[in-house]
């Protein structure tokens, strides 16, 4: 079968090859001919109602991309055109890997990462904190925290990051802001408010990014599923950690072993973050901070001083539980 | 027939995903017989396929059937998409009793959603599939209004689905979106944007919010 043809901003012709995944916004295709390289096109509906204003971004973004940006971020880098020479989108490098989405979850990692442990996990969230640096270095932030765009390569602690053209971003003294996101992993004074309206802060990206650390060592429990409770949305407006001090409504099963395998300086970390700083942002663990804590962290499970291996109590190692009770 | 593992409710303890339940209330009565039956039937397996073949959308997804031929049966209570081992074949007969039938899928639904948070699992909105050829042959109205109201609410995502020769009044009246028609037999399409959205909402990192679903058309007519 014949794939669609699109043009670059010269007129050459390209032929895509599979559509590799269908978003709220468009559908990535693979080129043919460059397994490295994805295309972005943007659904026909989408162009029409907000086509201009996404082309404008896309254009600042390729106005911004360094070294940086290119080899850990999928960032735009070649206007994409059909064959009547309308913008459609965009071209950008492949991520490799499997989503954190996957990595994120008690019963998926073992199939995707084998043998994954809470050194590589550590290893995988660390350099995740050091490209969101770089990014908040150049004035940007993600504002949409997704695990499933965040890639990581099994057996490495490569990271890419995919889906950046909701980024918000500054660039010539013009503001683009991030128009999407999800409430569970929105901090509470973002709550409630059209998401195409709010400037990200640092301290905002702080506790979206603490959700993501926490989902990642936790195995994909959420910091505020709460037993009875409401749902995380709630609990988070709230400030209802069940980790924190007290310890209550913690789902049951293994979670609070997980917990309690973690260091103190960890936990105090995001009890701290997912309490008082669920309404006191300056009360945020910091990327900086965090990036301490997991390089200590890191350093101690390559001691042998804290156990490296995700299996707990009544969980072996391929992740599944077997409760006899 | 599903089987399930020894203790069903460990996915609720084991499995951090956030659920989406997913009811399909099927009409099987005798004029269904057929191809129509043969399609309805192949269309399920399909769905059950294609969800296992997403991980997220596996462990995200729990599936229930009930059917309404000549008498409402149960024939998969709400399961995670990634223990279902198979969903038997269903036959045609009897009279539609669509009413007691989508009570008892209501029921289901509001026990499970309590199931939910009684565990602490997240959840998105329920969906309720319900796909029928005629009329119900029993009482449906006072169902209706119950169904139709949660769907106002936003608290269930009910999609009624006429087939042939449908009532497409009566079945819109369990909703606050109208009833679709199938186009034909085309069963296989349907299912595949069904597996398609919940891919799409159990890839979403949010609880609460609308998830933008695929075109339906696919599969509808008018």
């Amino acid at each position: 079968m014949r794939g669609k043809i699109v043009t670059d901003s010269l007129g050459q012709a390209r032929q895509l090859g599979q559509c590799l995944a269908r978003g709220g916004e468009g559908e990535i295709y693979a080129l043919r001919g460059r397994a490295d390289v994805i295309v972005k096109w943007y659904y026909p509906e989408v162009l029409d109602k907000r086509g201009a204003a996404l082309h404008r971004k896309v254009e600042a973004m390729r106005e911004l991309r360094d070294t940086h940006t290119t080899r850990d971020v999928c960032w735009p880098l070649i206007r994409v055109f059909d064959h009547e020479q309308r913008w459609i989108g965009f071209a950008m490098y492949r991520a490799r890997g499997v989503k954190m989405g996957c990595l994120a979850h008690s019963l998926l990692y073992a199939r995707h990462f084998p043998d994954l442990d809470r050194r590589q996990i550590v290893g995988y969230l660390l350099r995740f904190i050091e490209i969101v640096q770089q990014l908040h270095g150049d004035g940007i932030c993600i504002g949409d925290y997704n695990l499933n765009n965040v890639f990581c390569v099994p057996g490495s602690d490569s990271v890419t990051l995919i889906d950046c053209d909701s980024y918000q971003l500054r660039v010539g003294g013009t503001f683009y802001p991030c128009p999407v996101g999800s409430p569970d992993m929105t901090p509470k004074e973002h709550q409630g408010k059209a998401f195409r309206d709010i400037v990200r802060t640092p301290r905002s990206e702080a506790f979206s990014l603490a959700i993501v650390l926490f989902k990642c060592l936790m195995l994909g429990r959420h910091p505020y599923d709460i037993v009875g409770g409401g749902d995380p949305v709630r609990n988070l407006r709230r400030g209802h950690f069940a980790y924190g001090r007290g310890q209550r409504g913690v789902p049951q099963g293994d979670w609070y072993a997980l917990w309690q395998a973690l260091p103190e300086a960890i936990q105090e970390h995001f009890v701290t973050t997912f309490t008082e700083g669920a309404d006191q942002p300056a009360r945020r663990t910091t990327l900086a901070q965090w990036q301490a804590a997991l390089s200590a962290y890191g350093e101690r499970l390559d001691r042998g001083e804290c156990p490296r291996e995700l299996a707990g109590a009544g969980r072996t190692p391929a992740g599944r539980t077997r409760h006899v009770r | 027939m599903a089987t399930y593992r020894l203790n069903r409710d460990s996915d609720l303890i084991d499995n951090p995903s956030p659920r989406c339940a997913c009811m399909l209330v099927l009409d099987t009565s005798a004029s269904m017989f057929g191809e129509p039956m043969r399609e309805l039937n192949a269309g399920v397996q399909a769905f059950i396929a294609a969800v296992q073949e997403d991980d997220m959308a596996a462990c995200s997804v729990e599936l229930g059937v009930i059917t309404a031929g000549g008498q409402v049966t149960e024939q998969l209570p709400f399961t995670t998409a990634m223990n279902i081992s198979q969903c038997r074949h269903f036959t045609a007969t009897g009279m539609t009793p669509l009413g007691e039938a989508m009570e008892l899928a209501l029921d289901r639904l509001e026990a499970r959603t309590a199931a939910y948070r009684q565990a602490g699992v997240a959840y998105y909105q329920p969906w309720l599939v319900v796909i029928s050829d005629g009329v119900p042959t029993d009482a449906w109205e006072r169902v209706a209004a119950r169904s139709r109201a949660l769907a106002q609410q936003r608290k269930t995502v009910v999609i009624p689905v006429g087939v042939e020769e449908a009532d497409l009044e009566a079945l819109s009246a369990f909703s606050s979106r109208p009833a679709k028609r199938l186009d034909g037999l085309k069963f296989r399409e349907f299912f595949q944007w069904l597996s398609a959205s919940m891919s799409r909402v159990s890839a979403s990192a949010s609880t609460t919010e609308q998830v933008r679903l695929p075109p339906t058309d696919s599969w509808d007519s008018i």
